[in-house]
């Protein structure tokens, strides 16, 4: 370096090197510091603000859950008319609903899992499994073989989420060495393993063919099991219910949603789109695929002991592969790597059968009672077999992605791009 | 005469008065940054702070090349504050032209935007005495660069901290006895027929054009400008348009001024602010149309039918406006509806969607293009004046346009039109002080009794409209002896969203002819379409369908004028046409003289009877 920086003109060349250096570096920045601007420095009237959605002034406003009115509006409505939902309808369709809303549950915990993180698992069955026993061994009430501590549904819960996670994280270094269809056939064992357990430890879960009720549902000592009257409103059973998935359901999704807007978000995206990119920027990939599982495996602990308790009795033969399927149809129609997708899949996926059921009188070639070509629940086979190769081919992205399609056909109206 | 506004003491009575308003904003990395008018202040006195300790006093010129960025009027106010001189050079100017104007404003400190600029101007620092100091404000890329002379913008804002620990009173001392002759700035005119020449502009200049840019009614409809309204930044700032609208009026009438994150991510960040103002030169709106035509030739079979009938709806509205003046209530219905069909999202996504009031200047604009976007709600209202006179002559005022005039001449201002030339005079306390340097130019343009020779021939339409027929150094007079304004014809074939440059011959020649550049993006979507393969500009442009394409837009035209006006031949150019070739001035407009004598071949081609170059004869009748 011949020339000197001129706001160092010491005659000395050390003073005259460390001059150089220090607007060398400060060059680097791009940016002048000294001017002063930033996001969100001041106020501009509301008239120069409004009707302006897509002006950012702040990181906050760019990255928020609801960042357009629309969607807070659309939120807002749905969460309300779900709330009301269950006064309106008959027992059996409000308890249909709560079903949906644990595999939901399910499904998000599952998406978090193969759809973010793309640790593609057929083991989830296996971890709704150990949620529903720890849920009815600590709530539950204690049979002839079976033991119980009838413990609050609070704690169960948690536990429910607990002690799976736990497992997850013994079974995570092993998963985590392997991927794709290694992954799956590992998962597979894990699940053949624990179906082989749970019909052998028959003080937990009944034994094979008997199996056991749920957890008891009194939480925060208010027994879910009575009627409650809050002013005019009557909460029977059903609606108490259907009411706690609800509630839970809302608050694991929108964790999930915020999670996966979050560092840890963007970490498990790149973990999915390529592992050795991913630990190249950084990404502690043995850490993220572990959070991964272990996240996932709780919310499947959780869904299963709500699972338990709307069923009423669960064997162990329960929990088996066609259940991984259901999931995994869950996560795939409704949408990959979306909240909002599992959401829909998930009522898809529930509803589907009741749906057929209404049609079926109008479908000549099903079957009611005998006669026809096919029963009602084969065509629910043949349509759900469809569906899924249909939706892996046609559109990846699911429900939502469908959903996605027509969002941006009138966004980019009249335009097509 | 009401006493002049400084433009240094309005921006301090803003930041006293609105210290946490936002006045800027600007975009970086996808966020648009806020600041306030107390920020605005505190950035500029720290520049004016860091000029002063540069030596930079009364009357010094400060020249700045950037892209539009806060820093760019930052360094203006700076200069202002210290009754210095700003000069403004365009991004595009090649190293020759930095070189000339450099030399010929004599400034002292250069601001140069980033690596692009800083090596323009260290190539000729050496060789310029008159300059003292480059100034860079992005030092991306830079980190090995040094040079004696070469300071980073914090570096100078720290040299400016040190001078007023030392002496706080220099801004206040700088400001005491300003004078309404004061120079605020030094103009470049873009020089189509030589080297550019800067005006002068004083402080009662440039109060008297942004009182009348900002008045109400006025330029900017009824209300004028206001607080509430949001602007874009994106015409260059060396202009004197863009200045008077985000500088002059933006500390005057403290508008919200947005600068873009890049000149080529103007469309989406017009989109995301949604002015409420809009000025745009004829080219931007012409490339505005082009856009909304490639997008949907593009679009599905069913959005471009209803397309087609929402834009048929307004077009029909459209005619009858311009025709009859004001909407009827059929008009005000297809308006509605083609609003709700297709316009509303249309003007959404190109960032029209509240504007209150479009403007179109500096150049003619053809009226396809007018009906284009009147049809979508979209009325705009050409404006008139050059860097001479401020920029404020006449404007069209809301609700009284005529289509194809410049609209009325504007209180305060006096303008006649020649009796022999009928060149356009103006005087008005707008008038320029003389070009910068050149007495002789300045009294060729100025005469004794003030009146300001615009070059511009024009004629009076219904008494009080005023429209130009053409610069007076362009009138084409063929052999036949007939006067023709090619600026006319010009615009009309570019109208066609295939034609970006169209420059008609004929001057002393039998008949008229053209050479016509293509508008490369759509013509090369077009292509694409009709599945015709091709390689480069050259290979494109001279492909025989373009040459069809563009036979057909011509004809199309030939068939609206009078036969003698008709052009007989065309042939196409085989480059673009480039500020840094030398083609075209900084403000993309041709060089008409300079160009010609460039492609001989060509026009010989055509008077010549021989096709050797790529074009067509359209035969006596067009």
């Amino acid at each position: 370096m011949t020339t000197v920086a001129p706001d160092s003109n010491r005659a000395t060349q050390d003073g005259a090197q460390h001059g150089a250096e220090r607007s060398s570096t400060s060059r680097l920045t791009g940016q002048s510091r000294a001017l002063r601007s930033g996001p969100g420095r001041g106020k501009a009237l509301r008239s120069a603000t409004r009707g302006r959605p897509r002006l950012f002034t702040s990181y906050d406003q760019d990255s928020a859950l609801l960042n357009t009115s629309a969607k807070r509006w659309w939120t807002l409505a749905a969460i309300s008319i779900f709330l009301v939902l269950p006064f309106w309808l008959t027992r059996d369709l409000s308890h249909l609903l709560s079903v949906a809303m644990v595999m939901a549950i399910a499904g998000v915990g599952l998406n978090l899992l193969t759809g973010y993180a793309g640790q593609i698992s057929l083991g989830h069955p296996f971890f709704m499994a150990l949620g529903a026993y720890t849920g009815a061994v600590v709530a539950g009430v204690p049979g002839s073989i079976v033991i119980g501590w009838e413990f609050d549904l609070s704690i169960a819960l948690v536990l429910a989420a607990v002690i799976p996670g736990l497992v997850g994280l013994v079974v995570a270094p092993l998963a985590t060495r392997v991927r794709g269809l290694y992954l799956a056939v590992l998962t597979l064992g894990l699940l053949m393993l624990g179906e082989q357990l749970f019909k052998q430890w028959a003080s937990v879960t009944g034994g094979s063919g008997v199996g056991r009720a749920g957890a008891v549902p009194v939480l925060f000592g208010n027994d879910l099991e009575r009627t409650y009257a809050v002013g005019p409103l009557l909460i029977a059973p059903h609606v108490s219910l259907y009411l706690l998935c609800l509630t839970l359901l809302v608050v694991l999704a929108v964790a999930a949603r915020n999670l996966a807007r979050s560092r840890t978000g963007r970490a498990f995206a790149a973990v999915r789109d390529r592992d050795i990119a991913a630990e190249v920027m950084g990404v502690n990939l043995l850490r993220t695929k572990t959070l991964a599982f272990v996240l996932s495996s709780a919310y499947a602990g959780v869904a299963g002991c709500l699972f338990a308790i709307l069923i009423g009795r669960v064997a162990p033969e329960q929990w088996n592969i066609l259940m991984a399927i259901n999931l995994l149809a869950i996560v795939v129609i409704g949408g990959v790597a979306t909240i909002s997708g599992t959401l829909i899949g998930a009522a898809f996926v529930v509803l589907l059968p009741r749906i057929l059921e209404w049609l079926a009188p109008w479908l000549p070639f099903v079957s009611t009672g005998s006669g026809g070509l096919i029963t009602v629940f084969q065509l629910e086979s043949i349509l759900f077999g469809a569906l899924i190769v249909l939706f892996l081919i046609l559109e990846p992205r699911g429900l939502f992605g469908l959903w996605h399609r027509v969002r941006t056909y009138f966004a980019t109206w009249p335009f097509s791009y | 005469m009401t006493e002049v506004q400084h433009l240094s003491r309005q921006l301090r009575a803003a930041a006293a008065e609105v210290p946490d308003v936002v006045a800027l904003r600007e975009k970086r990395y996808g966020l648009w940054r806020d600041i306030t008018w107390a920020d605005y202040l505190h950035n500029t006195e720290a520049i004016a702070f860091g000029l002063a300790a540069l030596g930079v006093g009364r009357g010094d010129r400060v020249a700045i090349q950037s892209e539009n960025r806060p820093e760019w009027l930052y360094a203006d106010l700076a200069s202002a504050m210290l009754r210095a001189v700003s000069v403004g050079f365009y991004p595009t100017n090649p190293v020759a032209e930095v070189r000339y104007l450099l030399t010929d404003s004599g400034a002292r400190v250069l601001f140069s935007e980033d690596q692009e600029q800083v090596d323009k101007a260290l190539e000729i620092i050496d060789e310029i005495d008159s300059l003292e100091w480059v100034v860079y404000l992005d030092g991306r890329g830079m980190a090995d660069y040094s040079h004696e002379r070469l300071v980073s913008i914090d570096e100078l804002i720290s040299k400016g901290a040190e001078l007023r620990d030392r002496d706080p009173d220099v801004l206040a001392r700088a400001d005491v006895g300003r004078e309404p002759e004061d120079l605020v700035t030094v103009i470049y005119t873009s020089g189509t027929t030589g080297p550019p020449k800067g005006a002068m502009l004083s402080a009662r200049n440039v109060d008297f054009g942004a009182a009348t840019f900002g008045r109400a009614p006025g330029m900017f409809g009824h209300q004028g400008l206001r607080q509430n309204d949001v602007l874009v930044s994106y015409l260059p700032l060396s202009h004197v348009v863009e200045r008077a609208i985000s500088t002059w009026c933006g500390v005057r009438n403290r508008g919200l001024v947005h600068f873009a994150e890049s000149i080529d991510t103007v469309v989406s960040d017009l989109a995301e602010v949604q002015p409420t103002v809009l000025f745009a030169v004829p080219r931007i709106w012409e490339k505005i149309q082009a856009t909304v035509t490639i997008k949907m030739a593009n679009a599905s079979w069913v959005k471009r039918r209803l397309f087609a009938a929402g834009h048929a709806m307004g077009t029909r509205a459209a005619r009858q406006q311009l025709a009859d003046g004001t909407p009827s209530v059929l008009s005000r219905v297809l308006f509605f509806l083609s609003w709700v069909l297709v316009h509303r999202k249309v003007r959404r996504h190109l960032g029209l969607a509240r504007v209150r009031h479009a403007l179109s200047g500096a150049a003619p604009i053809a009226p396809e293009v007018l009906e284009f976007f009147l049809s979508m709600g979209v009325l705009i209202h050409e404006a008139y004046g050059m860097t001479e006179n401020t920029a404020v002559a006449t404007c069209s005022y809301p609700g009284r346009v005529r289509f194809g005039t410049v609209g009325e001449v504007q209180p305060d201002i006096e303008l006649v039109l020649a009796e022999d030339t009928h060149e356009v005079l103006t005087r008005h306390p707008g008038t320029f002080q003389g070009y910068w340097g050149k007495p002789a130019a300045t009294a060729e343009v100025i005469d004794s009794e003030g009146w300001l020779h615009t070059g511009d021939v024009g004629e009076w339409v219904e008494e009080s409209y005023l429209k130009i027929v053409d610069r007076i150094k362009d009138i084409i007079i063929t052999a036949g002896g007939k006067n023709i304004s090619p600026s006319e014809l010009e615009n009309a074939m570019k109208a066609s969203p295939y034609i970006r440059e169209a420059v008609v011959i004929g001057d002393r020649r039998p008949y008229l002819t053209a050479l016509v550049g293509i508008e490369y993006d759509t013509v090369a979507d077009w292509a694409s379409r009709q599945r015709i393969e091709y390689t480069t500009y050259k290979d494109l442009a001279t492909r025989p369908e373009t040459v069809d394409l563009i036979s057909g837009v011509i004809h199309e035209v030939n068939g609206k004028v009078a036969r003698v006006e008709a052009v007989r031949k065309f042939r196409m150019l085989h480059k673009e046409l480039d500020h840094e070739d030398g083609e075209l001035t900084a403000t993309q407009k041709l060089k008409r003289t300079a160009f010609a004598a460039t492609v001989p071949h060509l026009v010989d081609d055509m008077y010549a009877g021989t096709a050797e170059h790529a074009g067509a004869d359209l035969g006596r009748s067009g």
